[in-house]
């Protein structure tokens, strides 16, 4: 299958400054990718250009084989965007202003009040269907931003920080919805926090000062999760085979050793792996002293791409 | 089309929603009144010249009001960012906003029609400068709102947007007196630009291709100005 996005060599200047610096990727179909930097290292202008809402200065990019330039109509029907600051028409009820957008993207009739309803659906909008925009939580806010972006059932679906003022419940929630939706479009997201991309991105694009300094495929999606785990045991060997045993557990390697107490580095792939490994510990009679959330491959590297700004900031 | 359609119906709708409108309306209804009523018992003349220059004077005003926050709100929400990146063409954007706020201004110049018919029942009016001067209202309505659209779509801060636009109004309403002080060539240039100067004839009776020309040209002009600014992104 051809990509939904490919991008060669996109740069954009604000003036002196060069905001994306000939940045190349591709999104495939079904796939979930982000982008991940720190603020100000281009993911916004990026998606403004897929989305048509900036201009490139060079380069090129294609969305659902249009280039956004030049078939800028035909990119945009194939995208469903959800802006950063969650833009609504706030005077509006939620049934009006989905009737709104859903028209601007060609719907009409029974096809658009079915879309709205699928959305709806999909969202849970049920409750808040007939309220103001301005009546709504933030949470709701994001939903409908969410909803107004997949009525068309764009191949492309692109959200700019969706978790951002979100509450944590939100967040987890907002990361079961946007698997979902991966299972019928791709997903382009952006995020500065890591955790957030490591657990909904099947890859995930590091960008700095504008460069995409690497593409890195995450192991899964979702439900990955790196431990630290420290044992009491006599036996480090055994303690690494207790915790191998355990449900979920992809890898473990062992990092140091003192006096009795070792100390493992565990990929689980179960959202549950804690437990599992804990019970499997004391099962086989070894002692849990801690443990605790590990940094993943993801937040290692990404350490290491960008420790030379991180020393630039830090002097 | 549709598209153009559903954009005019939200934006129509938005200007009604809001309380601008309605006190813009009021207001220059109520200024209006108190102008058809004193200079009907003044001159005791069935005319409309001094409603038509008073509507004139008072859509440069008022104007300002309704086009403000066109581009600059959506701008500053961003919900232009929501609009832009939908498959619409910003002269669909710019069109439909221009027909929202004409349908403001036309209803406020259509209200006014009630003095033409008090003077139709009560007199014996000369009903071609009352055509004429209603006809030259829209298009200098028209023209108005085209160059107050350019404007808010060049800023996100509504005031800022008014402002300007109040000035610029103002200053081609005027600009005839600045031409009477300038060079023959440079006179004739000036006064083209003013809008009295080209609001006059239809106040007064008299349609000339050249009056209809200008506020045609102006109209699309802003348009084509509006739909730029939007395009430089």
């Amino acid at each position: 299958m051809s990509p939904v996005v490919v991008t060669q060599a996109l740069t954009k200047r604000y003036g002196p400054r060069l905001a994306v610096d000939s940045v190349t990727f591709d999104v495939r179909p079904g796939e979930v990718v982000g982008l991940l930097g720190p603020n100000g290292s281009g993911k916004s202008t990026i998606l403004r250009i897929l989305t048509g809402y900036l201009q490139p200065t060079s380069g090129s990019a294609q969305v659902g084989g249009f280039d956004v330039v030049t078939h800028g109509l035909e990119a945009r029907r194939r995208v469903g965007y959800v802006p950063e600051d969650v833009p609504l028409y706030t005077q509006m009820r939620v049934t009006e202003f989905l009737m709104f957008m859903g028209r601007l993207r060609g719907l009409d009739g029974a096809a658009l009040a079915r879309a709205i309803d699928s959305a709806c659906d999909r969202l849970a909008l049920g409750p808040v269907r007939e309220l103001l925009i301005a009546k709504l939580s933030r949470g709701y806010r994001q939903r409908v931003a969410i909803a107004q972006a997949v009525l068309h059932s764009p191949p492309l679906l692109v959200l700019d920080e969706p978790t951002n003022g979100l509450d944590p419940r939100q967040i987890i929630e907002l990361r079961g919805l946007i698997r979902t939706l991966a299972e019928s479009c791709a997903v382009l997201v952006t995020s500065h926090i890591l955790a957030e991309i490591e657990r909904v991105a099947h890859r995930a694009a590091i960008l700095l000062d504008g460069r995409l300094l690497t593409i890195h495929t995450l192991a899964s999606s979702g439900i990955q999760q790196w431990l630290r785990v420290r044992v009491r045991s006599n036996d480090a060997q055994a303690a690494g085979d207790a915790i191998r045993r355990a449900q979920g557990v992809q890898a473990a390697q062992q990092e140091a050793t003192s006096n009795d107490v070792s100390t493992w580095r565990v990929q689980v792939l179960d959202p549950h792996g804690t437990e599992h490994v804990a019970a499997s510990l004391c099962n086989a009679g070894m002692g849990v002293v801690e443990i605790t959330e590990a940094a993943s491959d993801l937040e290692a590297l990404f350490l290491q791409l960008t420790s030379g700004q991180t020393q630039g900031l830090a002097a | 089309m549709k598209q153009l359609a559903t954009l005019t119906g939200k934006e129509t709708r938005a200007l009604f929603a809001s309380p601008i409108a309605y006190a813009v309306i009021a207001v220059f209804l109520a200024l209006m009144g108190y102008t058809f009523t004193l200079t009907l018992f003044i001159s005791k003349q069935a005319t409309l010249v001094h409603i038509i220059f008073q509507s004139a004077a008072l859509l440069i005003l008022i104007v300002p009001i309704i086009t403000m926050r066109q581009f600059s709100e959506e701008r500053r929400s961003g919900t232009l960012e929501l609009l832009l990146t939908s498959p619409v063409r910003e002269i669909d954007i710019v069109v439909s906003k221009f027909l929202a706020c004409m349908a403001v201004v036309a209803t406020m110049i259509g209200m006014t029609l009630s003095y033409a018919v008090v003077l139709g029942v009560f007199g014996s009016p000369d009903w071609g400068p009352v055509y004429s001067g209603y006809l030259g209202l829209i298009l200098f309505g028209a023209c108005l709102v085209s160059i107050g659209l350019t404007i808010s779509a060049l800023t996100s801060n509504q005031i800022v947007a008014a402002v300007v636009s109040l000035g610029v109004f103002g200053l081609l309403w005027s600009i005839d007196t600045l031409a009477s002080l300038l060079p023959g060539a440079l006179e004739n240039w000036f006064l083209g630009l003013s809008l009295l100067a080209h609001v006059t004839p239809f106040a007064t009776g008299a349609m000339y291709t050249s009056d209809f020309g200008f506020f045609l040209t102006t109209t699309l002009l802003g348009l084509f100005f509006a739909v730029r600014a939007l395009a430089r992104r």
